[in-house]
């Protein structure tokens, strides 16, 4: 690893890019089918899960009691991993399908409930254990009309634990994965690239958490030639916003005193969102001269859910504010002329989706750790059950075919240009996934989008855009300045 | 159990690599930070930035978390163990469960350790003779003492109530008195479900007509999807809903692997098979019909219509004694006689002279399990002697003959021997509806032989239901049709048997699971369908006595809420219902004016 550090681009170079882009039509094409016999489920990443332990022997981790891989354990947990894979099948039709039947989907949780726990035996079964909880919470809120739909955000997981549950799941799904850091990163990089120039730089965040994107970013403008003024404006929600890391003031002090601790010119805003939670421009105090930088990060394993109307309002009215930079972290969904509405192929997409994210994890950490439990119930079972919830929506309202594509489509279509990815940033990538383990991938799509794949399913992007320079007012002013 | 690594050496390259295996510890957690100055466009190369600095500044932050860390850390490895070997343990458990459910499904051969039915006693056999049993015992059989007088219902009732005060202890009549509280408290619950077609808790047919579907359609995905859950959720011994499971998806595979040569569902198919009448033992065979008939009116119902109808007949004939003849074609298996023969031993004029019984038993001509449900009882069964037995306790003059014809439309007079003085009734009962109904039509052919036996009266009873045969409906269709009808005998056996398991309940669950097996030869028809055909031959529709009618709304009192008799005032018939939704049918026929003119 250390070798890999000190020559990065013969590292890169090797590797030429992207190396998984032919990989995901095939899974597109299997979801579309919804196909039975051979599940999505890549079985082969589970059972290949030994070669990953051996991996781990060899590294700094020591465990005492090594997983019992025998040839029959392989089989008897392909075996019930199939069985679970119908179970679940069976629980999507039950719940999103033409003839919904909560009868069915209760005994069928229950069955699963029996089999499964979230805490114990393979990657399959604890994902299913907590796909068998998020289906719960489906019907046991179940908007039997589509109005009602608005008030279950409330039901988040992530609100019942603990802040010190929560601040150590974040820390760990930091050490044991790239997902957090990859977004951070690759945006960061793009930002610090789009600003080289400029002396003043606003960036308004739609969420920005404990901030933690920022320091990073300052540590990088204060070692940089002429270190320019920061300034930041978090969107933060209405006063119904609970978090678990303290509240937008206390990240805003924190990034205040880690500015001045480093000697960044610095100063911190906010901008309430509606009651609704859409996003109201006017609201920004915007000054001439500055460089505006969006920043949206969303779908991160760690972030609270936003609804999509929100999100979309946040990012048209960013993009009326004419941002020299939009940088967009989202979910990299399955998605063709196909997708919409089918709730299989959505469905199919999260399992994948979901099942390779775990086995990210357990690449690095092996399963029975505590540790990944703690992970997996502070923020994967809540990503799940809001994944469930949002399938239920798109099948149940009405008006829900415009959510079902990238943000960054909407992004394009609204007249945002593409900003391409640099050299030096997918570098950076590479060698972030490079420290971790071998099953992550990243590739580049487009000219504007970094794409985190975990082997061959892709699950999180990056993506760049800009305003098209004519109408770059705050460009052209601050050229002038 | 992972052990930290020691803190990190003051070489960064170092920190970044540690901080990705290691556990975190206060100075890996924000390692990652210099990370992205790495590569900025003006510092390609890697500098000693030191990252100890600002990570100390963050640290502060994120309140308490290091000794938060050490005590989930501690945690961590005190635990890992154990859970891997609850882990294993629990797996083992599941296959020990699933060997065990296989066995427990195995065909036992049930012995008998209960005292075999006394022929000579007239009540229903001494089964746990608890106080609770033995009031509706009681019950039935003083009604059999009313039904012979035509009566209105109230009256009838209180005549019941009488006969109780006078006959039987107190103790009885507060018993009785209990169990019609219980019945009203049910009611409130009960008519939840009486909303027609309420679909509402049934969910093992979602998946078993999707699979019917699939199947029909060839997609081999889905029927192998749609088998895989159910055999997740199928069960033997849980709810109507696992049970249906269960038989539906035995019957899927039974019809899949006999309709291809393929071997890939013989996985399914191996279950063992369920237990029917003909592998019980026949004391069993006969106390599992009694313990139902006490509990279910599904074959009660109409054999207790039957009954007073042959009564009502009887006494409406002139005062000059004849002989009885009744021609059995039913699947009460002599259950439903003894009743009869003691009713008719309290009619004013006594018994008659002679009653001559002839049973036509079904033939086993291919595999019994394609057969009518409960039409086929076990090797060995004989309750010809017992009947005669009893007959005799009772001074009657009975005549059983047993007829084992191939084909019922080749019944005449000469066979069943008739004789030209007696009074002769016909009593069938679910068995018509095996008989091809087109190309040939071996159901005319049967009525048309029957009208020439030119019989007093024929009492009909039938699954009120569409054909499934292959001619009628597609298999789906078909399928569909045998699930709904099993659904409703389990869900009425389930509330007869109030939820508790037993043997008599499997065997006759097993039998009418039948009808799924065998959907082809399942050709039903509704009610209306049946009376046309019988008006077609010259028979003519006749309105149950008044008695009957009282006397078969009375009984319904004893079984569950979900019951309901419905009179068809259009056609005279009577139904049997289950929550809202027609079981059966019972109508009586007598020769029409055609045939005296012939």
């Amino acid at each position: 690893m250390a070798l890999a550090i000190n020559n990065p681009f013969n590292d890169i170079a090797l590797s030429n890019y992207s190396t998984s882009t032919n990989n995901s039509d095939d899974h597109r094409h299997l979801a579309g089918n919804w196909n039975y016999s051979s599940p999505i489920v890549d079985w082969e990443t589970f059972s290949g899960t030994h070669n990953d332990f051996l991996d781990v022997f060899d590294s700094t981790i020591c465990i005492e009691n090594p997983p019992f891989l025998t040839e029959d354990r392989d089989e008897e947990d392909e075996f019930k991993g199939l069985r679970l894979y119908h179970l679940l099948i069976a629980a999507a039709d039950a719940v999103f399908g033409d003839h919904k039947s909560c009868d069915l989907a209760h005994v069928i949780l229950v069955r699963l409930n029996e089999l499964v726990s979230p805490s114990h035996g393979t990657n399959l079964e604890r994902l299913t254990a907590y796909y068998a909880q998020a289906f719960q919470d489906l019907l046991d809120s179940a908007p039997v009309s589509n109005k009602t739909h608005h008030h279950n955000h409330h039901i988040h997981h992530r609100d019942d634990h603990t802040p010190t549950d929560f601040l150590a799941a974040f820390q760990l799904l930091q050490e044991m994965s790239p997902y957090v850091k990859f977004g951070h990163f690759t945006a960061n990089q793009a930002i610090l690239e789009a600003v080289a120039e400029d002396r003043r730089v606003h960036i308004v965040d739609y969420d920005i958490m404990e901030g933690i994107q920022w320091a990073s970013l300052m540590q990088a403008f204060v070692s940089s030639p002429s270190a320019p003024h920061l300034r930041i404006t978090a969107i933060s929600r209405g006063a119904n916003g609970r978090r678990s890391i303290g509240t937008v003031q206390e990240t805003g002090r924190r990034l205040v005193a880690f500015a001045a601790s480093i000697g960044q010119p610095f100063s911190f805003h906010q901008c309430k969102l509606d009651s609704d939670e859409s996003f109201r421009p006017s609201g920004l105090k915007l000054v001439k001269g500055e460089a505006l930088v969006v920043n949206c990060m969303l779908h991160l394993p760690h972030f609270s859910y936003r609804s999509p109307e929100s999100i979309a309002s946040f990012l048209s009215g960013a993009k009326s504010l004419s941002p020299r930079i939009v940088t967009l972290v989202e979910e990299e969904i399955g998605h063709g002329p196909t997708i919409d509405g089918d709730y299989k192929v959505q469905f199919l997409d999260s399992l994948e989706r979901y099942s390779a994210i775990y086995d990210s994890l357990e690449a690095v950490i092996p399963m029975k750790n505590r540790a990944r439990a703690l992970v997996e119930r502070v923020f994967l079972g809540p990503r799940i059950s809001a994944t469930l919830r949002r399938i239920g929506q798109r099948r149940w309202s009405t008006a829900a075919m415009e959510e079902n594509c990238l943000w960054g489509e909407k992004l394009e279509k609204m007249g945002l240009k593409t900003v391409k990815i640099s050299f030096a940033n997918h570098c950076q990538a590479r060698l972030l996934l490079g420290l971790f383990n071998d099953g992550y991938r990243v590739e580049e799509l487009g000219n504007n989008k970094l794409v985190l794949g975990w082997k061959s399913k892709r699950l999180l992007s990056v993506s760049i855009w800009g305003s098209s320079t004519s109408s770059s007012s705050s460009s052209s002013l601050s050229d002038s300045e | 159990m992972i052990k930290l690594v020691p803190p990190p050496p003051s070489n960064q390259q170092a920190t970044l690599k540690n901080s990705i295996f290691s556990l975190p510890n206060q100075k890996s957690l924000f390692s990652y930070l210099s990370l992205s100055f790495l590569f900025s466009p003006s510092k390609m190369t890697i500098e000693e930035t030191g990252p100890d600095h600002p990570s100390d500044h963050i640290l502060d932050w994120l309140e308490d978390s290091v000794p938060f860390f050490s005590s989930f850390l501690d945690e961590t490895s005190n635990s890992s163990s154990i859970n891997c070997y609850q882990w294993w343990d629990e797996n083992q458990d599941t296959g020990e469960d699933l060997i065990n459910g296989c066995l427990s499904n195995s065909p036992t051969t049930v012995v008998s350790t209960r005292q075999p039915n006394t022929p000579t006693s007239h009540h229903l056999p001494p089964s746990d003779l608890t106080k609770k049993r033995k009031a509706p015992d009681d019950s039935v059989h003083k009604k059999s003492q009313t039904h012979q007088n035509p009566r209105k219902n109230q009256n009838n009732q209180s005549k019941n109530i009488a006969d109780k005060g006078s006959g039987a202890v107190e103790g009885v009549t507060v018993i009785k008195k209990s169990v019609g509280n219980k019945k009203n408290a049910s009611k409130s619950t009960g008519n939840n479900y009486n909303n027609g077609s309420n679909k509402e808790g049934r969910w093992a047919e979602q998946l078993l007509n999707p699979c019917a579907n699939a199947i029909v359609k060839g997609d081999a995905t889905r029927v192998h999807h749609l088998l895989c859950v159910l055999q997740e959720l199928a069960s033997p011994t849980g709810d109507a809903n696992h049970r249906l499971a269960d038989h539906g998806l035995r019957a899927l595979a039974y019809h899949l692997s006999s309709n291809s040569s393929s071997s890939s569902f013989s996985s399914y198919s191996s279950t063992v098979s369920p237990i029917t009448f003909a592998s019980t033992d026949p004391r069993f065979f006969q106390r599992s019909l009694i313990k139902f008939h006490e509990v279910s009116p599904w074959f009660a119902f109409p054999n207790n219509i039957a009954n007073s109808s042959i009564l009502h007949i009887l006494s409406e004939e002139s005062n000059r004694p004849r002989n009885l003849h009744v021609l059995d074609i039913g699947v009460s298996h002599g259950v439903q006689w003894p009743t009869l023969l003691e009713a008719l031993t309290r009619r004013s004029g006594g018994p008659p002279p002679l009653i001559r019984l002839t049973v036509i038993a079904p033939t086993v001509e291919h595999d019994q399990n394609t057969e009518t449900p409960f039409s086929i009882g076990p090797p060995g069964d004989n309750i010809s002697s017992r009947l005669l037995s009893f007959a005799k306790s009772l001074n009657i003059n009975l005549q059983i003959n047993r007829l084992d014809i191939h084909s019922l439309q080749s019944l005449n007079s000469q066979a069943i021997n008739k004789s030209r003085d007696e009074i002769l009734i016909v009593c069938s009962q679910f068995r018509l509806h095996q008989l091809k109904h087109s190309a040939p039509d071996e159901r005319q052919e049967f009525l048309q032989n029957l009208r020439k036996m030119e019989p007093k009266a024929v009492i009909l009873s039938e699954n009120n239901m569409g054909c499934s045969c292959s001619k009628c409906v597609n298999f789906e269709m078909g399928f569909r049709r045998g699930v709904e009808y099993v659904w409703k005998f389990l869900d009425s056996t389930s509330a007869a048997f109030k939820g508790r398991e037993s043997e008599e309940r499997r065997v006759m669950e097993g039998e009418a699971a039948k009808a799924l097996r065998n959907v082809e030869g399942e050709m039903n028809e509704e009610k209306g369908k049946w009376c046309e055909r019988m008006r077609n031959v010259g028979f003519e529709r006749k309105r149950f006595g008044e008695d009957t009618i009282d006397t078969a709304r009375a009984s319904m009192r004893r079984y569950d809420n979900n019951w309901e008799m419905r009179m068809e005032d259009k056609d005279g018939c009577v139904g049997l219902w289950w929550k809202g939704q027609p079981v059966s049918f019972c109508s009586l026929w007598k020769l029409g004016i055609k045939s005296n003119a012939l």
